[in-house]
């Protein structure tokens, strides 16, 4: 899951992404308002953490022209002023949640969670394909009942995937997904990490689809 | 300041002075005109007094020739050669001469009287010009003497030469009193634009005394002009004073009440070793001093509301997008949002934001504790009063409690997140507008909270 944050503050911007990192994101940071709205036209994310004040553009700005060009990823509002008017604009202006300064890297954590389940069309935090099963607040996998050990990158990957059940995602689609901007991507990892999901998996989960990529077939 | 003092000093004595040297100068016109025609008529009565005397003393003998005793004349100036005052008989008929008979005045000249022809008796008046290029008033007459069928024209003149003199001396004198007139109604001027601006320089010396911290409000006992003025600018000091006194007792109660997180906070880090669940208590304590700025946060937005009037905000649009904020912010809880509008529009008499924050902490406040649903009802009330409702189906509260939950950040519950001060807030809020908030139960289950609020009146 890539997740663009967008805050100008240094030290607050470096904890999220720190945080985000921790809870197994791709993250990429952005401290203005215009390379926000041209990354946010330009890549793939799964949710955006967007802060109202920003320099060159403000939030509200950079939200309303991403989603008049029809850019419908999930989109939680960072806002100082707790102000009833301002939630109500940046919800009208096409945010999908906010949350008021200060708030607690968890809230963030599970509101982002909730933002891109939903945007899924998912309800439930665990997700589940088969015998295996994906617990989103905790980064816990299990087959059956016995727990599964992930690397962070296999982690990601299995979590994208679990993310779009039924559908078959590419290799450079997972690429986008799993890494930020300025990561030295080779989709050829992408082979590496599903060979070593396999092994730690039952194999049959995920299948290849020849010429297109992968798929989550979920098997008795 | 001291110039604009001195240019209103400067324009009240201009425009006055202005004004009295055109008064001053009409007056002069006029007074001098009449003074004129006042001489020209006593010249003339006077010549006339002469030419009835001369008439008079005509005497014609029997030869048909006039003759004027003119010791009977008594005037010394008839005597006097080119004494500005003649009179001369001329023969009308049958035959006309000019000077038949003349006052020794006249020496050697003859008074040059024009050819018209006067009824017998009536008096004629002419200007014409006489001896030594001089201009003369002259009176003449036609008349018959006794039975000589001759008619004799009698004619009496004056020299305008003294009429005109007198009436130059006499403007000489008007302009030398009125120029004094105009320089004491000058200095009138100045003294009362002194006296009269003085309210101002003393106005002045008060702000001074204002600005050094020597006095804390403007003087009373000006004039009735400018009290006013005075009165107005107190109040806005008062006002001033007010909002600097509040805000001071705002920011040191801030003040103290961060202290004592700040000194736990101090405490645990100072610990050689801290208890197991110190993480828990840096939360505590940083949400209590959270609560604290957001509880003077609130304040300071509050302390604006309801005191500007002649505000109108529909009420359901701002309802409407507060539900849109819930069904997007709780989205997770699958709640089933409701509003329920009277048909005409309902407006309330005060200012969006205030609404919008009344009416936002009080459905979070709902949408956090509703089981699964939340409804808005609005609805108009008689004498310019609306009530709004926010229902909900969670556990409410219980009647006895329900004080405490409306006091000063009363939180019933630390298991749901949120500072627990929407429901302060928003009875803060009621308050300034001169509206009420009762906590109820509600037919749905759970808590209503009951906001009666002023309402503007439909303009349709």
């Amino acid at each position: 899951m890539r997740i663009l944050l967008v805050e100008d503050e240094p030290t607050l911007r470096t904890q999220l992404a720190l945080a985000l990192q921790a809870a197994g994101y791709a993250v990429d940071e952005v401290d203005n308002g215009l390379d926000a709205l041209h990354l946010g036209q330009t890549e793939p994310f799964d949710a955006v953490v967007l802060d109202l004040g920003l320099p060159q553009l403000d939030g509200l700005s950079v939200l309303r022209r991403w989603r008049e060009e029809g850019h419908a990823m999930p989109v939680l509002i960072l806002t100082a002023r707790d102000h009833w008017h301002d939630k109500v604009a940046g919800i009208d202006a096409g945010a999908d949640d906010y949350l008021t300064k200060p708030f607690h890297g968890e809230e963030l954590l599970a509101r982002l969670r909730a933002l891109i389940r939903r945007a899924s069309g998912l309800a439930s935090p665990l997700l589940r394909c088969g015998p295996l099963s994906l617990d989103t607040r905790s980064g816990r996998v299990t087959v059956g009942d016995e727990p599964v050990n992930l690397t962070s990158h296999e982690y990601k990957v299995l979590a994208y995937l679990m993310h779009r059940p039924g559908a078959v995602v590419s290799r450079s689609e997972l690429t986008e997904h799993i890494y930020a901007q300025d990561h030295d991507r080779d989709s050829n990892t992408i082979e590496v990490f599903v060979a070593r999901l396999r092994r730690k998996l039952p194999a049959e989960l995920i299948e290849t689809v020849r010429g297109l990529g992968y798929r989550l077939v979920p098997t008795p | 300041m001291t110039r604009r003092v001195a240019s209103l000093r400067w324009r009240l004595l201009a425009a006055t002075l202005a004004a009295m040297a055109v008064a001053l100068t009409l007056a002069g016109v006029l007074l001098q005109s009449l003074f004129r025609e006042h001489v020209m008529r006593q010249t003339e009565a006077d010549l006339l007094r002469q030419l009835d005397l001369l008439t008079a003393r005509l005497v014609v003998d029997a030869a048909d020739q006039p003759r004027v005793d003119a010791a009977a004349l008594a005037d010394p100036r008839w005597q006097q050669p080119y004494s500005g005052l003649y009179w001369q008989v001329d023969r009308q008929s049958p035959v006309p001469a000019q000077g038949v008979l003349r006052s020794r005045s006249l020496w050697e000249d003859t008074l040059a009287l024009p050819m018209d022809e006067p009824v017998r008796g009536e008096v004629h008046r002419h200007t014409v010009a006489g001896p030594q290029d001089s201009e003369l008033r002259v009176l003449e007459r036609t008349v018959r003497v006794g039975q000589s069928d001759s008619a004799w024209r009698l004619g009496v003149a004056v020299d305008l030469a003294e009429t005109g003199a007198a009436v130059a001396r006499f403007r000489g004198q008007l302009v030398l009193s009125l120029a004094v007139l105009l320089v004491l109604l000058g200095l009138a001027a100045w003294a009362q634009v002194a006296v009269g601006l003085r309210p101002l320089r003393d106005l002045r010396a008060a702000l001074a005394a204002l600005r050094e911290g020597r006095a804390h409000r403007l003087p009373s006992g000006l004039p009735a002009e400018v009290q006013p003025l005075v009165d107005d600018f107190n109040r806005v000091l008062a006002r001033q004073e007010d909002h600097l006194s509040r805000a001071r007792t705002q920011a040191g109660n801030l003040a103290h009440a961060l202290k004592t997180p700040l000194a736990v906070l101090d405490q645990l880090a100072t610990q050689a070793e801290p208890p197991a669940d110190w993480r828990h208590h840096v939360r505590e304590q940083v949400a209590l001093a959270r609560r604290h700025v957001d509880w003077q946060l609130a304040q300071a937005r509050a302390s604006a509301a309801g005191q500007r009037r002649g505000h109108r905000t529909e009420v359901a649009p701002t309802g409407n997008a507060l539900l849109r904020v819930m069904d997007k912010v709780h989205a997770q809880r699958h709640l089933d949002l409701g509003a329920h509008w009277p048909r005409e529009p309902l407006v309330f008499a005060g200012e969006e934001p205030d609404l919008q924050e009344l009416l936002g902490n009080l459905l979070d406040n709902a949408c956090q504790w509703a089981q699964s649903s939340v409804a808005l009802i609005g609805q108009r009330l008689p004498n310019d009063r609306l009530v709004l409702c926010v229902d909900d189906d969670g556990p409410g509260i219980a009647p006895e409690a329900r004080e405490q939950a409306l006091a000063r950040g009363g939180r019933l519950d630390e298991r749901k997140p949120g500072s627990g001060l929407g429901l302060a807030i928003a009875h803060d809020l009621a308050r300034r507008y001169e509206g009420t908030l009762t906590l109820e139960d509600s037919p749905l289950g759970g808590l209503r909270v009951r906001v009666e609020l002023p309402a503007a009146p439909n303009l349709a």
